[in-house]
């Protein structure tokens, strides 16, 4: 199951920048494998992470601007945003105990 | 209708067939398609709109808004929601899978067209044997298709290699979902000479690139669901799970001190043949067009496919689909109960223990129906491990003595000969094949003793019997993977047949 939260550019602004809590973004594309992959470890993660940070994905393809914004050339990448600033961001598929690793920095 | 068999009720018109993208499409990987956007100083957010082309009255507007369920051209069917009217080709259409698949998807009301060149036909032909059901010329099925089930199918002979008709009738279709099944499907077809093996190289792997560029410049839109094989992955002596063609997230690999996912990654492929290796081939062709392109498909992986029984060709004679026994075409399961039917041993290669995963005709065709209802995302290349369950080949003979002995009283005995092929007699196997039941709802109806038994329903039957005792000194093997030509020896014969116990049988 993928992750509840997809952002888009209509809530990002609300629901990622202006968030209480911390939020990883998951950059992702339907062309893009990893991305594909990855899913079931950020459902995962969501759930052991709930309450702590807000885990949630936005496809890059329909929502260009946001991801220009963000500077965007590689998926997936992953941004942990805290205050609606960058605590850390990678770039290239991940295992769950590295995606632990950023998400531990926030919570 | 349950809630259970919509799979795809979330699915919207970004998946749809029927929309064309319109807005800033571009179709570069995100680091290329960015420096665009910015040289475009274009301040639009949606740059990806969808135009209906079945209700153009929508205007342009965001593909993600309009789910299947909500959609009325999407309409609910037994296997989820089905586009009305949906077009769907079948390339390969004569064969025992396409011929099937026509009469199953025209049976939902789909609109069928397809190609064939009779190559199959030839093929079985050139080894001197017959399909023991025998089956109509194209012009009395198509005919039987429609007096009897009322299915109309647009039939066009075309070889997959003339990409020019093939072009054209694409054009004039503009199928919604192309179901590719025109490959020669034979192992031991393409380990007999150079020019076997060249031809079915040939056929298989350009015939598929050409139908690529065909997609790319008139129907990126259409689905591609393309038949591969489980044999592309051989049996890794790793004993490593047999994943569905793509490492998951939790994959990991360990190499000095540090971590890797492998998640997303293409898994290893370990070919057992030529034609295995052109279905590898494929495989990274189709892979390729839809990272380049765009395209969309969805690689089947299928087990060992067996049986006869469809309720549409089981309708007529004329309609009744193809059964090859011959050492070329013939596949195990289908061999094994016309040897039965004739008191010919059943042979199994070497010790028997290689393990296989398998699947009846009536769930195979189940689940391209569903594959079809839920088209992957623009770009997306999927891949699904089609079986139903595995066992040995030895229980499995094991299971077609039992039912041939005990239910149709015959004396079945079986055989253990010289394998020709270069296999590992005895290996792990660790296949996953998850994909299907969870993403696409699908859940086997046919138990292999049930398929088993209306087999021998139908091949007992003294004009297909006998058609079997015909050709019967075609189906031991005589095409080794070394190059010669001989007779395989026989290493044992099992008189006292101990049954295969169900448990070794794994249904899902």
């Amino acid at each position: 199951m993928p992750p509840e939260l997809k952002f888009t550019s209509a809530n990002f602004q609300t629901e990622v920048i202006g968030s209480d809590v911390p939020v990883m973004v998951d950059f992702w594309a339907s062309w893009c494998l990893p991305c594909k992959a990855i899913e079931p470890i950020l459902s995962e993660l969501a759930e052991d992470y709930k309450g702590k940070v807000k885990i949630g994905k936005i496809n890059v393809d329909q929502n260009r601007k946001i991801a220009s914004q963000c500077g965007i050339q590689g998926l997936p990448t992953f941004i942990l945003f805290s205050s609606g600033r960058v605590i850390d961001r990678r770039t290239g598929s991940q295992s769950k105990s590295q995606l632990k690793e950023m998400l531990n920095r926030v919570s | 209708m349950s809630a259970y068999s919509m799979h795809n009720q979330d699915k919207t018109c970004w998946n749809c067939p029927a929309i064309d993208l319109a807005g800033m499409v571009d179709f570069r990987a995100c680091g290329q398609s960015l420096q665009i956007s910015k040289a475009r100083s274009d301040d639009s957010d949606t740059y990806i709109l969808a135009r209906c082309k079945r209700n153009p009255g929508l205007g342009v507007y965001d593909p993600t808004t309009i789910t299947f369920a909500e959609c009325p051209e999407w309409i609910e069917r037994p296997y989820g929601y089905l586009l009305r009217d949906m077009r769907v080709m079948i390339l390969g259409i004569d064969g025992y899978l396409g011929w099937t698949l026509a009469l199953w998807l025209g049976n939902l009301g789909i609109k069928v067209s397809g190609i064939d060149n009779y190559n199959r036909r030839n093929w079985v032909k050139e080894r001197g044997a017959h399909t023991v059901v025998p089956i109509s010329r194209m012009s009395e099925r198509l005919h039987a298709a429609t007096s009897v089930l009322g299915i109309d199918i647009n039939f066009r002979e075309i070889d997959i290699m003339d990409r020019a008709r093939l072009a054209e009738f694409i054009d004039e279709v503009k199928p919604e979902a192309i179901v590719h099944y025109a490959e020669c499907p034979s192992a031991p077809y393409s380990m007999i000479d150079a020019e076997h093996a060249i031809l079915v190289q040939e056929n298989n792997v350009l015939g598929t690139l050409g139908l690529l560029f065909i997609m790319r410049d008139l129907v990126p839109e259409t689905s591609l669901i393309k038949l591969g094989t489980m044999g592309e992955y051989g049996t890794p002596l790793t004993g490593r799970p047999i994943f569905e063609g793509i490492f998951p997230a939790d994959a990991i690999l360990k190499w000095d001190n540090r971590e890797w996912s492998l998640g997303g990654e293409l898994t290893p492929r370990d070919p057992v043949s030529f034609y295995h290796v052109s279905k590898v081939q494929d495989t990274f062709n189709v892979y390729e067009s839809c990272k380049y392109w765009w395209l969309r498909s969805y690689d089947v992986m299928q087990g060992v496919i067996y049986g006869i029984h469809t309720d549409q060709v089981a309708a007529d004679e004329r309609l009744r689909t193809r059964f090859d026994i011959d050492e070329w075409f013939g596949t195990v399961i289908n061999r094994f109960v016309a040897q039965a039917v004739i008191g010919f041993p059943l042979s199994i290669y070497g010790a028997g223990e290689q393990l296989r995963g398998f699947i009846a005709l009536e769930d195979a065709m189940q689940c391209m129906v569903r594959l079809i209802a839920s088209p992957p995302d623009p770009g997306q290349y999927g891949v699904v491990n089609q079986m139903s369950g595995y066992c040995s080949i030895r229980s499995l003979a094991e299971t077609v003595a039992e039912i041939g002995s005990q239910e149709f009283g015959l004396t079945v005995r079986i055989q253990r000969v010289e394998n020709p092929r270069v296999e590992a007699d005895i290996h792990p196997f660790e296949p996953i094949y998850d994909n299907l039941p969870k993403e696409f709802a699908f859940q086997p109806k046919v138990s292999p003793e049930m398929e088993i038994y209306r087999m021998f329903e139908l091949l007992t039957q003294p004009s297909i019997k006998q058609r079997i005792e015909e050709k019967k000194h075609l189906i031991l093997p005589r095409t080794w993977w070394s190059g010669q030509k001989k007779p395989v020896e026989t290493l044992e014969v099992i008189d006292e047949v101990e049954y295969a116990p169900r448990a070794k049988v794994y249904l899902s």
